[in-house]
């Protein structure tokens, strides 16, 4: 299931979705588990990105749409679409995503640090890292991918609600 | 290793707090004039407990300062210093400091100032608590009757027999050295009763060790380092007391054996005083025992008919075997019953969801009511577990008033009503600062000076009486002063200046009482160590607001003020209506609700574009669409909806518009927060049946502030 890179040192694991057309990857120790999306229970008052709350054994946990809380279009909800449950800050929430793609390890000698410009807030990006993607027919396209690195400890939703409210 | 010491160091402190409780209780019945003596016996077995444990433990100024206090404490229990208004104050306020002594152990807090109490517990002891204006032990000549003030219960003999019981010094012989032998249980070290600890507090006594029995010692291969062989003999001066020399085995392993004895073989055979015993104070003595035996006898007997009432912390001074069987307690902790809560509501919840998806047929079958029977009971008992006596909340105010009488020089009176009431453990966690800001407030801001109450015909110690009590689902905390009642026209001019109000504004006595709330408000002309920033009845009011609870003012001028904190019972199990607003499930919490009803045509009418009410037999009712509040969509007509009545302390009745009521039930409330933040407007959510979540709604905010908090909710 694990592809590996073979150029540096395999230190951690990250699982990649895509979202809005790029690649994103979150470290996997964040992550809880993958579910397939189910209409969450809306919340009044609360930024458009907070899709509503689900039930996730016996918590109520608020799952956010990614893509507009990172600046890009909302995602359309189609088969493939599944949340991330994710640890964050202390806290959990699902992250809609439009697909989970695999799981991967990574050397952290590859993290590039991100430019300065790639979202609204640059600072939930943690680094670019570039993958070798695994094509249908099981052989790998050595161009690879580039992967945004996700920082979910930047993504505090507390925080961006502060400013928002 | 270091973790067990930590473990059983947390057991210490709990005893601690338990035995601080029981001390402050005594010392209060005291000081209303109850210095009975197992009043004082309580007291003092507290105050001794705490010493032997920290002394186990190594906290060497809570130990000192604990033995100090104990010395005034068993003077007074043997009569030697009459427990009068003057030396009960002292004991008072020696008890803050002990209480300050033992949050510094724990670390929580820097080491009193406890110079002057020690001073102050010196100088009774040296003068017998004379000098201080209470009654002078007057047949003080007649040392084997000491001067106990007679109570109702007659209790005095009681004082004589236990102080000639801890003070074997005085029987013949006394100057004979101890031999003491002591051979800890072999399981001592497991159960972290150390004997060098204990051989070391002997040797703190001037005692040495003499002799080591090394015969139990078993060969090497068969030796269990964790398990104690050795039996010390040690010598200790004869003017030790034997209490002070028992007190070291306080604790002691139970099948521990501890000899203490003269060294004359003429001496007084004082032998095998059983640890279990000596913890109360009671060895045997040589003479009279039989004397004794029948004193204690009637003892006891007088006090199970004069007192029934006595609790179970009492009663094992005279029966420590029968009060052990009867004290079935366990300690568990907190985490664990937090937890248990939270599966039982995913039971409550798994249970609704088998019932959902079962056939009506096969709902009525035996099997299910009887599943959901055991579920409420489970349930019930698992709320029950988490009840505590409001009291634990109560226990801080006694020492506060005592703190605030010295700053702001006022005499005041504390009445306490109610403190048994039971209380889920969250919502008493959650309700000692809001009483803290209460107590305070009515202390500085409602009690007069002595002076101005004499002036106005008062007492001059003003009164303060806290009470407690359930009704229904919800429980009435109130704090009420006797003092001059809150001054309106004052209230009014500082809500005025500082913004709060404008100078035009028409309120109601009730409006201007509730201005006393509102954040940044304070009368105070000068800003008190006490009060005075303006933050004080703030913080209640957003506390309680946050337990889902609410806060009322009732003040008359010149008679006193009372702030009422009427909370949930708990903060778990909510019982709620179900209803729809645009179609999405909500639960309305129906301590709320007063009535429904389905609007005829023409019985909601509007007032303005924006506001509408509702005829209730000829009551106009203002009507609030909550599918407007949250932005939900609704093009629902009126006549097609229901409106819920519900009551809201702010605004009086207000009609919330829903589309129809499901269901009424019981729900678990899961907190927003744990995952999100509070939403304005949310109480919570619940898991329903179906394993859908419903949000809860907070009644209170949706009512009271829907202008305010409507465009925060779009900008959102």
């Amino acid at each position: 299931m694990t592809t590996t890179n073979d150029n540096a040192g395999t230190d951690r694991k990250i699982v990649t979705f895509s979202l809005a057309q790029q690649t994103f990857g979150i470290d996997m120790r964040a992550l809880i588990e993958i579910r397939e999306w189910d209409e969450p229970t809306p919340l009044p008052n609360v930024p458009g990105f907070i899709k509503g709350v689900t039930n996730l054994r016996g918590n109520v946990v608020p799952v956010v749409g990614l893509a507009e809380r990172l600046g890009w279009e909302p995602s359309a909800i189609h088969a493939r679409s599944c949340i991330l449950v994710v640890h964050i800050a202390g806290k959990q929430a699902g992250f809609l995503v439009d697909e989970v793609n695999d799981i991967v390890a990574i050397g952290e000698t590859e993290i590039q640090p991100a430019p300065e410009v790639e979202t609204i807030e640059p600072s939930v990006i943690a680094g670019l890292v570039r993958i070798a993607t695994r094509q249908k027919d099981g052989t790998r396209d050595e161009k690879g991918t580039m992967v945004l690195l996700l920082d979910l400890d930047a993504l505090s939703l507390t925080k961006h609600l502060d400013i928002a409210a | 290793m270091s973790d067990e010491f930590d473990d059983i160091q947390a057991i210490f402190f709990e005893e601690c707090a338990e035995g601080l409780t029981t001390a402050e209780q005594g010392l209060s019945a005291m000081q209303a004039g109850d210095v009975s003596a197992e009043v004082i016996a309580g007291v003092f077995r507290a105050v001794h407990s705490i010493k032997g444990g920290a002394g186990a433990f190594g906290h060497a100024d809570l130990t000192a300062f604990a033995h100090k206090f104990e010395n005034v404490l068993d003077e007074v229990r043997g009569g030697k210093i009459p427990p009068s208004p003057g030396v009960v104050k002292v004991m008072l306020s020696a008890f803050d400091i002990l209480t300050d002594h033992v949050e510094s152990a724990k670390g929580l807090a820097p080491r009193p100032a406890d110079q002057a109490a020690l001073a102050t517990l010196e100088q009774v002891l040296a003068n017998k608590g004379a000098d201080d204006g209470g009654p002078v032990a007057a047949p003080a000549a007649a040392a084997e009757v000491p001067a106990g003030e007679a109570d109702a219960f007659g209790f005095v003999p009681m004082a004589v027999s236990l102080d000639d019981f801890d003070a074997p010094a005085e029987l013949p012989a006394a100057d004979a050295a101890w031999i003491v032998t002591f051979k800890p249980s072999r399981a001592a070290l497991a159960n972290a009763g150390e004997p060098l600890l204990i051989i070391r507090e002997l040797e703190s006594l001037g005692g040495e060790v003499v002799a080591v029995d090394t015969s139990t010692v078993p060969p090497l291969r068969d030796l269990d380092p964790e398990d104690a062989y050795l039996t010390w003999t040690l010598r200790v001066p004869g003017e030790v007391a034997e209490g002070d020399i028992n007190d070291c085995f306080d604790f002691v392993a139970p099948d521990s054996i501890v000899e203490v004895r003269r060294d004359e073989a003429a001496a007084a055979p004082l032998a095998e005083a059983a640890p279990a015993a000596d913890e109360f104070g009671f060895v045997p003595v040589s003479a009279g025992i039989e004397d004794f035996a029948a004193e204690m006898q009637r003892v006891v007997e007088t006090i199970a008919a004069a007192s029934p009432a006595i609790g179970s912390v009492e009663t094992p001074a005279i029966a420590p075997k029968a009060g052990s069987e009867a004290q079935q307690t366990i300690r568990v902790d907190l985490g664990k019953l937090d937890l248990l809560l939270n599966l039982v509501g995913e039971l409550v919840i798994r249970n609704s969801i088998l019932a959902d998806r079962l056939s009506p047929a096969d709902r009525q079958r035996v099997e299910l009511p009887e599943l959901a029977r055991l579920t409420r009971q489970i349930q019930d008992n698992v709320m029950s577990l988490r009840a505590q006596p409001i009291k634990q909340a109560f226990s801080r105010v006694p020492r506060m008033l005592r703190d605030l009488s010295v700053e702001t020089g006022k005499q005041i009176l504390l009445e306490t009503v109610g403190e048994t009431t039971e209380v889920d453990k969250g919502v008493i966690e959650k309700i000692g600062d809001p009483l803290t800001h209460m107590i305070r407030n009515a202390a500085d801001h409602g009690l007069e000076s002595a002076e101005e109450r004499i002036a106005a015909g008062k007492n001059p110690a003003g009164t303060i009486k806290l009470s407690a009590e359930q009704r229904g689902a919800r429980i009435f905390v109130r704090v009420q002063d006797d003092g001059r009642g809150i001054n309106r026209e004052k209230v009014r001019a500082k809500a005025v200046e500082r913004g709060i109000i404008s100078g035009d504004a028409q309120l109601s006595n009730e409006e201007i009482d509730q201005l006393i709330c509102a954040p940044g408000f304070s009368t105070a002309d000068t800003i008190s160590n006490i009060s005075g920033r303006g933050v004080g009845m703030d913080v209640v009011r957003s506390n309680v607001e946050a337990l889902g609870g609410r806060v009322e003012i009732h003040s008359v001028p010149g008679e006193g003020t009372t702030f009422t904190m009427i909370l949930p019972l708990t903060l778990a199990i909510l019982d709620g209506m179900i209803v729809r607003l645009a179609g999405q499930r909500f639960v309305l919490p129906l301590a709320h609700v007063l009535e429904t009803v389905q609007p005829e045509p023409g019985q909601v009418k509007r007032t303005s574009p924006d506001s509408e009410v509702i005829d209730m037999r000829g009551e106009y009712v203002p009507v609030k669409r909550a599918t407007e509040i949250f932005g939900l969509n609704d093009d629902r007509a009126i006549e097609d909806s229901l409106v819920v009545i519900v009551e809201n302390e702010g605004s009086g009745k207000v009609g919330l518009v829903v589309d129809t009521i499901d269901d009424r039930r019981e729900v678990v409330i899961k907190s927003l927060d744990q995952n999100l933040h509070p939403i304005r407007g949310l109480g919570g959510a619940t898991i329903l049946g179906d394993g859908s979540i419903a949000l809860i709604l907070d009644i209170e905010a949706l009512v009271a502030s829907t202008n305010r908090f409507t465009p925060k909710g779009l900008a959102a």
